[in-house]
């Protein structure tokens, strides 16, 4: 019980994976790939012809000299670690709350240099675009009397917050961390397939799938030269400390719903490596437009808030009444410029999934620069065209609502029944302006230890881009997979799972 | 720090020291069984519970498994071993960020161990052993929490539900087992009393093997060495409670330190024999009273002031 469950796995004495000879083992014939189907989606491990490419030359010559039974031996043995160190969600049932892990695959995905240096250069200029974006509309909105994007997006929008107009914030970074995600078409070009710009999470599912691959496969790990990701909290504590309007003694916290809420283990994970104080709404109390925490020895003020609660429930005196999350008074020392808050509120207007659509032409009008990464084509029911595009083929496209997120809300066309996609249709009917459609993407695969050999699965990526006084990534990412074969959906909440993800230096 | 944390914390090492009390209350009594005739096991019993439970000896069935099940494994039972480790982790993740991995870790994975434990399959389990290597863990723990916490204000909160727990609990123990009424204790039940205490040693270095009722009395409430006395207790609960709240107006301190104050004084200057003949229940009940007004007072001054009596 004392032995932590990953310390009796060794790699060292293994052979060395770059001297040993190659192997052939064939996706789709050889042990352990004898299941693993390439299809029309790309594959992140192995080339069309069924040979590993060579980025994955190491991963493929370990798996192929490990028993399966070892394999999955290691597989437990990071589920073992990840529910010691009480990386679970709660699920409730009748009599017993029972605590799940997020499954964790035991393989790593892995990004080359030059992958890597492509989408990190594309989602700093966009994070760039959006914010200026943001500063423009909460702003002298130039970009609605040009036309560019049509006015009634912006303030119809649930997410559009009249209370940000006029107010400045630090750097004009209204989005302080955002975490893309991103998916891979046939072809392999990385696509950005949505935004998340209000409280985006997984960056602690992140680095504790790190922790535990790296010692999975502490060989391999040690002589491919992959880039390390520890840094990612320092790197979010420089960036808050410079939203402050000065340099000494910032008094910095994050905020959290509390123990309840599902990310809660992320919140204390970020508090705690930061060295920053975790905090709840009843620990917060605003005083003459001031905001302080209540100590034991008394108040102490507080002057950067990274707040993981929603927009609604930060300050019922403003937003929602009846939360009991957020702390009234709140938004009032916001404006005063006593407290700076990260992400600034009203964010999501711009993550909203129709003015993805957007985004390009965003970029090209705040930059004069062509996008550097892809979207997605999409079509906004709003428009009649589309509208009776998507509506004659529900049998190939995502229709997703606009303002939904998690994977829910959303109809998978080539995977609904007729009488599902019937009843979606008639949902789209009723409210055009709430859907868009995307052709469906065959995600890229990559290889996921299924319990007696390794399959493709398909997979998605999400960095985490921070942005304030500078922008930066650091170079890793969640890999999210839909361990279902052959299901399309990579959130937690619907039967997804993650995977470490490995930017190669070089 | 955040009221909010120093009442996790405080109340977290509260409900692992009670954790720790009824599991080694329950390995002791488990196997000091065979050595008991059946009569003297049964009142051994309606000690043991009367002591950890609120319960009367009535409610219980007569079955050592029954008992233990219900002292150890039963949810619904909130002073049990496992709805203390519940409470404990509960506060633990709610203060998640104030403790080191190490801290967590392991009391997460003594929560695991023994909430896989089912109450209708103890048997199967030889629960003196279970119950054995729980103790360990939980020294296990202990050692984290002394050498990989910063001893700062957030571990002497830890300190302070620790000790004004152990004080509690020792009074209450000592009250059964002192109290006139009902079956007296035999020659066996004061070396059993001992070792619920991990007393036994000490004492014999200190008096011999030879048990008697005074002088372990005297050790158990006043000697200042041994950590499971209750002297010893109030000596590190008003050393805690120096380092609390340093910050704090002195107004504030002053009302907690007074009821400190009062308590060592009583406990340091007590005479055993006097108590002895005036009735040792209500010096333990006094003691345990006082407990409870330094609590209240800790809970007024540090953590649930209002935000109006400091603006």
């Amino acid at each position: 019980m004392q032995q932590e469950a990953l310390a009796d796995i060794e790699d060292f004495g293994g052979p060395d994976p770059l001297t040993e000879l190659p192997r052939a083992a064939l996706a789709g014939k050889d042990v352990p790939y004898a299941r693993y189907r390439l299809g029309a989606a790309y594959d992140e491990m192995f080339a069309p012809d069924g040979k590993p490419r060579g980025s994955y030359a190491a991963l493929d010559r370990r798996l192929t000299s490990l028993p399966l039974d070892e394999l999955a031996r290691r597989q437990h043995a990071c589920e073992q670690s990840f529910l010691h160190q009480g990386i679970t969600f709660t699920v409730y049932n009748d009599s017993q709350a029972t605590e799940r892990i997020i499954p964790t695959d035991l393989l790593p995905r892995i990004v080359t240099a030059k992958e890597w240096d492509h989408v990190e250069r594309g989602l700093i200029q966009r994070i760039h675009a959006l914010n200026l974006f943001l500063g423009d509309i909460y702003g002298d909105a130039k970009v609605l009397k040009d036309g560019i994007v049509p006015r009634e997006m912006i303030f119809g929008s649930k997410h559009y917050r009249r209370e940000m107009r006029g107010i400045p914030v630090p750097h004009g970074a209204y989005v302080n961390v955002c975490g893309s995600d991103l998916v891979r078409n046939e072809t392999g070009e990385f696509l950005v397939l949505e935004d998340n710009l209000r409280v985006p999470s997984g960056v602690s599912y992140m680095l504790a799938n790190r922790d535990v691959v790296r010692r999975a496969f502490p060989g391999i790990f040690r002589s491919m030269n992959v880039r390390a990701i520890e840094q990612y909290p320092l790197e979010l504590l420089a960036t808050l400390r410079a939203l402050a309007p000065f340099d000494q003694d910032v008094s910095i916290a994050v905020l959290t719903p509390g123990v309840f809420n599902s990310a809660y283990f992320e919140h204390a994970f970020l508090a705690r490596q930061m060295g920053v104080e975790l905090v709840e709404g009843r620990d917060l109390l605003v005083n003459d437009n001031v905001v302080y925490t209540r100590t034991t020895s008394g108040l102490k003020r507080i002057d950067v808030i990274y707040r993981r609660i929603d927009d609604d429930f930060i300050d019922p005196l403003i937003f929602r009444e009846n939360s009991s999350l957020g702390v009234p008074g709140l938004f009032n020392a916001y404006r005063a410029g006593n407290v700076v808050i990260a992400n600034a509120l009203g964010t999501g207007v711009a993550d909203d999934k129709a003015i993805y659509a957007y985004v390009p032409r965003l970029i090209r009008y705040y930059l004069s620069e062509e996008p550097l990464l892809g979207s997605v084509e999409t079509f906004l029911c709003r428009e009649e065209k589309s509208l009776a595009h998507v509506m004659a083929n529900l049998d190939k496209l995502v229709v997703k609502a606009v303002g939904e997120s998690g994977g829910y809300g959303m109809l998978v066309g080539p995977h609904a029944s007729p009488a599902e996609r019937a009843a979606f249709g008639e949902k789209i009917k009723a409210d055009p302006d709430n859907y868009i459609a995307q052709p469906t993407i065959a995600l890229s695969t990559a290889p996921t230890f299924v319990g007696d050999g390794v399959e493709a699965r398909h997979v998605d990526l999400r960095p985490f881009i921070l942005a304030g006084a500078e922008t930066k990534l650091v170079p890793g990412a969640l890999t999210r997979v839909a361990l279902k074969q052959g299901s399309l959906v990579v959130n937690s909440s619907q039967g997804g799972g993650s995977k470490d993800t490995w930017v190669l230096s070089a | 720090m955040l009221s909010r944390v120093a009442d996790s914390l405080y109340w977290m090492s509260r409900y692992i020291e009670r954790a720790e009390h009824t599991a080694r209350v329950l390995a002791v009594k488990l196997e000091s069984m065979a050595e008991q005739t059946p009569d003297d096991g049964r009142a051994s019993w309606a000690r043991v519970v009367q002591a950890l439970g609120h319960m009367s000896w009535d409610e219980v069935p007569d079955d050592a498994f029954a008992i233990t099940k219900r002292l150890a494994f039963d949810r619904a039972n909130v002073s049990s071993l496992i709805a203390s480790l519940t409470l404990a982790r509960d506060n633990a993740r709610q203060v998640r960020e104030a403790l080191s991995n190490e801290v967590w870790g392991n009391l997460n994975r003594l929560y695991l161990y023994l909430s896989a434990v089912q109450g209708d399959s103890i048997r199967a389990h030889a629960p003196a052993s279970l119950f054995r290597r729980a103790l360990d863990e939980m020294q296990a723990l202990e050692g984290v929490i002394y050498s990989t916490l910063s001893h700062n204000e957030g571990w002497y909160f830890l300190e302070l539900g620790k000790y004004i727990e152990r004080a509690q609990l020792l009074g209450r123990l000592l009250d059964v087992y002192f109290r006139k009424d009902g079956v007296q204790p035999k020659y066996f039940d004061w070396l059993v009393l001992l070792k619920f205490c991990t007393a036994f040693e000490p004492y014999t270095k200190l008096y011999t093997a030879s048990v008697r009722p005074q002088k372990l009395a005297q050790f158990l409430l006043f000697d200042a060495d041994f950590p499971h006395s209750i002297c010893f207790s109030i000596d590190r609960m008003s050393e805690a409670l120096a380092h609390v709240a340093p910050a704090a107006p002195p107004g504030r301190r002053a009302a907690v330190e007074r009821l400190a104050g009062r308590l060592k004084a009583g406990v340091d200057f007590g005479q055993i024999d006097e108590l002895l003949s005036g009735g040792i229940d209500v010096f333990l009940n006094d003691i345990t009273r006082q407990c409870e007004k330094i609590h209240e007072a800790v809970f007024a001054s540090y953590i649930t002031y209002g935000a109006e009596t400091v603006l």
